[in-house]
């Protein structure tokens, strides 16, 4: 998986592993936007570079089997890569596509990744992301979680 | 995130709060959503569902050897099983394609012999092709499976050979400690 350095346009492979408690030591509401210490008991995600611990993005997630259903309970990207000047592109988009991935490990043919965005944004997830809105819930599910996956999932 | 912060922000990636403000809002849209998905459901091609499981496939399989599986499983067996079955509705037509017999391929399923290399070679070919307009996929990860699984299953019966094999290994010329030969 890939991310863009948006002033050259030089592609960065990133991993995503999980958090562990001693991260939570660095991720800070100022940097990350959300008070991520209350999610540690929710399956929590970095996206760092390779060969770096530097967090440049955090997915928190809720696995629904009983709906075969991930749901993203928070997402952001790091204060330095958001807006006009973000260094990095495709944080996002390499985050949902890890839930993505796994609601499909998990489920298959019945997978599903949620979001619940507020009503100005949900627009956005589902003209870049191709989700479906169901009341005020956002959804991807076969096939366009196939293609998200085929989008980010690749050197 | 501070309101005045989230009011300045024009980007809709800086960050998006997915929770349910209670359980009764996570049920009703949790119900509305999946009958919703249900309906969706009923259009999905055969096409899209074997897509979905061999993209399935490849996750476990990658899953499987990023770590080690300390208990006797066969996992190569499984992952074969899955993927023979989820394209064919004929084990035998498989066998046919890879140009071995439905009695080899049985007794391979059912680990009643290991795999050759000729098999897993061919295996590889014929997955290549498949994946080919499914997603990314890397064809040695059929060897990475099966050698992984014999790693893991030797590691996990230490106890089962070890201490007969260790009577009939010797070292005649064993390495000093370190920091021993300067005294």
């Amino acid at each position: 998986m890939v991310i863009v350095k948006t002033s050259t346009g030089e592609k960065h492979h990133i991993v995503i592993t999980p958090v562990n408690t001693n991260d939570y030591k660095t991720i800070t509401k100022k940097r990350y936007f959300f008070d991520w210490k209350k999610e540690n008991i929710f399956e929590v995600y970095k996206l760092h570079l390779i060969n770096s611990n530097d967090i440049l993005g955090l997915i928190s997630l809720q696995r629904i089997p009983t709906e075969w259903r991930v749901h993203v309970r928070l997402l952001t990207v790091s204060v330095e890569n958001q807006g006009k000047h973000k260094e990095f592109a495709n944080i996002a988009g390499n985050l949902l596509a890890h839930a993505a991935k796994i609601a499909i490990s998990e489920y298959a043919e019945l997978a599903c990744v949620s979001l619940r965005p507020k009503t100005e944004i949900a627009k956005h997830y589902m003209e870049k992301y191709h989700m479906i809105a169901t009341g005020l819930t956002l959804s991807i599910e076969v096939p366009e979680i196939l293609n998200l996956i085929n989008r980010f999932d690749h050197d | 995130m501070t309101k005045a912060y989230r009011n300045s922000n024009t980007d809709p990636e800086f960050g998006v709060d997915s929770r349910y403000p209670s359980k009764t809002a996570y049920q009703s849209e949790a119900t509305a959503l999946m009958e919703a998905r249900l309906e969706r459901m009923i259009n999905m091609s055969k096409d899209q569902v074997i897509r979905a499981k061999l993209m399935q496939l490849k996750f476990k399989m990658e899953e499987f050897i990023k770590q080690p599986v300390y208990e006797q499983h066969y996992f190569f067996s499984e992952f074969l099983q899955s993927y023979v079955d989820i394209i064919y509705s004929k084990r035998t037509v498989f066998a046919k394609d890879i140009g071995t017999t439905p009695v080899k391929l049985s007794q391979i399923i059912n680990n009643h012999r290991p795999p050759q290399d000729d098999f897993i070679l061919k295996l590889m070919i014929h997955s290549e092709r498949i994946y080919k307009d499914v997603c990314e996929f890397q064809k040695e990860i059929w060897y990475q499976v099966y050698f992984h699984e014999k790693l893991c299953n030797t590691m996990s019966t230490q106890q089962e050979w070890k201490p007969k094999l260790e009577q009939e290994v010797y070292v005649s010329e064993p390495i000093v400690k370190y920091g021993e030969n300067k005294k």
